[in-house]
């Protein structure tokens, strides 16, 4: 990736949209504008700091004069990882990612494990008609409760008529956190590994299950990939204007629906997610007082997923899950296994449940 | 043929970097070449008499003039042989500074370049022919586009010296966005009073013809006599104007572009104009928290709006103002990222505001979420270095001014260019300022970039009067570079045709050759490259003058 210009940095004329739209800001000791000010002067920087920056995007898309702040982060995120100051945990994830080519060092020999609980086959990508990939990535392949995710979505297209393959033990993590923590050279050691298989079979249509993924393969992989890139949530909300895929079911609950950062504000896509759950009968959709452009962040991006800050503070899940109670939302629907991770403590704590999208979907299939 | 060359030091724009006298001595030893000289100051008026005196004294019929660029002092230059009966067209200018001096530092290798240029201007002025500049008749009549401040003023000027003049008028009435203003800063008299008052005078010259519910829908022809369509509530209408006044305004900035604004889904977060409007209906508590966001729709690379729109800190303050008057116990914030306030009194305007108690802080908000107890402002503030989040009972966003929605098309049709922000480019920004590309047709107000109310009324006048200027000639000189057709060679292929912008290339059925209506010509030369037979050749630039030019740059030395 290009470093973030630095003339555009000079351009900073410190006022404060950065901050005033970061999710960190205020209650911990982050604070973006100052970081780019620091930039500015080369000064030094508390190097805790950058990693509070969860990755949300809000900065980079809001400021006035295109600094694009959080990739300023990056780079100090990237001096660090040269230097080997680092956190611990952060250290781990990425000697994992090395070896076994996923940040929680589980085999890589166990990628496609999910696929054992389905009772159809699920072909490799190159014996498919229409090339399209299914990209489970890390998460979904190896965390228990997001192995699910995968599971619902094969099942949901499976019975839509979608076809798709899968690249099974041959895919590698996508990267976008990778890069996010500023190891540039190990995501371009994974986009190429990544590009040789898509090109190697032909992939013409990529259908990614995170957010996460989805960004980084669309948008950081290079231009001239000839590839489509979208969301799962892209493909389904058609299918069922459709009627390609129905759903008999019911679903008698109010759901409210929280926007992950890399789906929505970074990608613009509010309404397929809200048209599906619309879609599904009985259920009542509700709205955060934040939602779509300026929802608010799960805190569990840009490395966060992998470690703690040491601050202590209210963290934005437990926000968020208070605003849902408010609005009498019963279960806290979301696209994104991230969102689904760090949610789910504190909803848990206040006696709501916590579902990805497909999961709503599957029960009334 | 007896050829004068002048080279100019410009002070030591050109000496520094290239050897002059090494110039003037080289081209003396060219037979043809009765006198060459240099000098510091060509422009100057000792300068210019040298170059009248040489003229004289060795009968010249080529001047070649090595200096700046052609387009600097071109006038000045001819006029000099004009004065001695030369004819100017057989004046040859040579940039040496711009294509030289300027470029490099190397001495030797700078006056190498500037004898290949001087030697190719020496070898294409020697095809050069005496043109005759054509005079045509020009229309005493203006046609006025847009009827905001800036297009009234332009016609009341353009009417009271005795032009004949056409307003039209997109919307349904005259006067743009300043009637919606309730007081207009600084005379504090209301927007409606003013467009009224010259909406009055004008209605009552009988030299005005006014167009509301009106769009351009055509527009042809060249100065002096220019052919435009109206499409009229009425039906069409057709117009032959001299030249015309261009000012269709801007169009406010839409908040929605920016969701994190809110704007759109409260109604507590209203724009300065919706403000205006609002007057009295606001539901307001008796001690309303008021937000006034600075810049909104300006200085933002993320919309493509990277300009400053000059108008909007005034408005800001004056909406704060206006709160403060209005409820005596409101706290009122004001957001900004610069306070710009640059109108004469507007720092002072400033200064009275804050001592009225409206406070001011460093921050550009980052969010704007409206909750039902208020709408919440999450910003932070850049001189404590401290995040908040405030909430109030109303937001007034201070907006900007975006380019004319009808820009793109407007630009279609007359021909003229955009800058990169989509208003209209002037021909130079400093000495030509209301002037376009195109002869006759000018700009004025907003359209051509963020103006106030005085300013652009003054823009409006200052157009009117260069247009008048042009106008009460009553004839103009048209180049005499235009194409001309060799009808033996013409082939009839009409090719040419379709390639000519100005529509001034006839076919005669009859004979089936084309030939070139020399009024309507711009000189552009499509049809001269694209003719397959050679035919058409443009005048001032035949083949032999360019290839002559070309193979001097090209020889050795």
């Amino acid at each position: 990736m290009a470093e973030q210009s630095a003339t555009r940095v000079l351009t900073c004329i410190q006022c404060g949209k950065c901050t005033g739209s970061c999710p960190e800001s205020g209650k911990t000791p982050f604070n973006v504008r100052m970081l780019v000010r620091k930039k500015q002067f080369q000064s030094v920087v508390d190097e805790a700091l950058p990693w509070y920056c969860t990755s949300c995007g809000a900065c980079t898309i809001r400021c006035p004069r295109d600094v694009k702040p959080s990739e300023v982060i990056i780079e100090l995120r990237s001096k660090l990882v040269e230097d080997g100051d680092i956190p611990v945990a952060i250290q781990k994830a990425l000697e994992n990612t090395f070896v076994q080519k996923n940040p929680w060092g589980r085999s890589r020999n166990k990628r496609a494990d999910w696929v054992q609980k389905l009772d159809f086959e699920v072909p490799h990508v190159s014996e498919t008609q229409s090339k399209r990939l299914l990209f489970v990535c890390c998460i979904q392949a190896y965390d228990p409760r997001c192995m699910v995710i995968p599971v619902n979505v094969a099942r949901l297209f499976q019975a839509g008529g979608m076809e798709f393959g899968i690249l099974g033990e041959e895919e590698a993590c996508c990267g976008n956190e990778i890069r996010r923590i500023g190891e540039s050279g190990l995501f371009e050691e994974l986009q190429e590994e990544n590009l040789a298989a898509f090109q190697e079979y032909g992939v013409k249509e990529i259908v990614a299950l995170s957010p996460h993924c989805m960004n980084v393969l669309k948008k950081e992989y290079g231009d001239n990939t000839g590839i489509k890139v979208s969301h799962y949530t892209e493909l389904l909300a058609p299918m069922i204007k459709s009627g390609a895929l129905s759903l008999p079911g019911s679903f008698e609950k109010k759901v409210i629906y929280h926007d992950p950062c890399f789906l929505g504000k970074q990608n613009n896509v509010f309404d397929e997610p809200r048209d599906m759950l619309k879609a599904v009968p009985g259920l009542e959709l509700l709205e955060f007082s934040r939602s779509r452009e300026v929802s608010l962040c799960c805190e569990g991006g840009g490395g966060r997923m992998f470690f703690e800050v040491e601050a202590t503070y209210q963290r934005n899940a437990e926000v968020r899950v208070l605003d849902a109670v408010e609005k009498g939302a019963e279960i806290i629907a979301t696209a994104c296994p991230f969102c689904v991770m760090t949610l789910e403590d504190p909803a848990t704590e206040k006696g709501l449940v916590v579902k990805e999208l497909s999961e709503i979907l599957t029960e009334v299939l | 043929m007896k050829t004068g060359i002048f080279i100019c030091h410009c002070g030591h724009n050109i000496k520094h970097t290239v050897d002059v006298k090494r110039l003037s001595e080289y081209f003396k030893k060219y037979p043809q070449v009765s006198v060459s000289e240099d000098y510091p100051f060509v422009c100057s008026e000792p300068g210019q008499d040298m170059i009248t005196e040489s003229i004289e004294k060795h009968g010249l019929d080529r001047v070649i003039i090595a200096s700046c660029a052609p387009s600097l002092h071109g006038e000045l230059f001819k006029d000099l042989l004009r004065k001695k009966d030369v004819n100017p067209f057989l004046l040859r200018r040579v940039s040496i500074r711009e294509h030289c001096s300027w470029v490099g530092d190397d001495i030797d290798q700078n006056t190498e370049k500037a004898k290949r240029l001087i030697l190719s201007g020496l070898y294409g002025a020697a095809h050069y022919v005496p043109l005759e500049e054509k005079q045509v008749e020009v229309n005493k009549s203006a046609l006025i586009i847009g009827g905001g401040v800036s297009g009234l003023s332009a016609a009341l000027f353009l009417s009271k010296m005795g032009m004949h003049v056409y307003l039209v008028e997109m919307g349904k009435e005259l006067g743009g966005h300043v009637r919606e203003l309730k007081s207009v800063w600084p005379s504090r008299v209301s927007g409606a009073d003013i467009v009224e008052e010259m909406e009055k005078e004008l209605r009552a010259r009988p030299n005005v013809e006014i167009f509301t519910s009106t769009k351009l829908s055509n527009f042809e022809g060249f100065f002096g006599n220019y052919e435009a369509t109206l499409n009229t509530p009425e039906g069409q209408k057709k117009a032959t104007v001299g030249g015309v006044v261009l000012s269709i305004g801007f169009s406010p900035f839409d908040p929605h572009i920016k969701p994190e604004l809110g704007y759109g889904r409260d109604p507590r977060i209203v724009t300065t104009l919706d403000l205006e409007k609002a007057g009295d209906s606001l539901d307001l508590p008796d001690k309303p928290r008021v937000a006034v966001l600075h810049c909104i729709g300006s200085r933002d690379e993320q919309i493509g709006r990277p300009y400053c729109s000059r108008i909007c800190c005034i408005n800001a303050l004056r909406a704060s103002e206006a709160i403060k008057e209005k409820y005596n116990d409101s706290y009122v914030e004001s957001f900004y990222m610069d306070v710009r306030a640059h109108p004469r009194g507007g720092e002072e305007f400033f200064e009275d505001t804050q001592e009225k108690g409206v406070l001011f802080t460093r921050a550009n908000i980052g969010e704007i979420i409206p909750t039902p107890q208020g709408i919440v402002l999450r910003g932070e503030d850049t001189l404590f270095g401290e995040t908040f989040e405030r909430e109030f009972d109303l937001v007034v966003l201070s907006i900007g001014m975006s380019p004319p929605e009808t820009s793109k098309e407007m630009a279609t049709l007359l021909k003229i260019s955009l800058d990169k922000d989509k208003f209209f480019l002037e021909a130079h920004i400093k000495l030509r300022p209301f002037d376009t590309a195109v002869k006759g047709i000018f700009i004025a107000g907003s359209c051509s970039g963020p103006k106030d109310v005085e300013e652009s009324i003054n823009h409006g006048r200052a157009s009117a009067l260069k247009l008048y200027g042009f106008l009460n000639l009553g004839y103009a000189f048209v180049d005499p570079f235009i194409s001309i057709v060799d009808p033996k060679r013409c082939s009839g292929c009409r090719m040419c045709e379709q390639a000519c912008v100005a529509k001034a290339i006839k076919f005669d059925e009859e004979k089936r050759v084309v030939h070139v209506e020399e009024a309507a010509c711009m000189g552009c030369g499509l049809c001269n490259a694209t003719c397959p037979s050679s035919a058409i050749s443009l005048k001032g630039y035949v083949d032999s003058i360019i290839d002559d030019e070309i193979s001097a740059l090209l020889e050795a030395i």
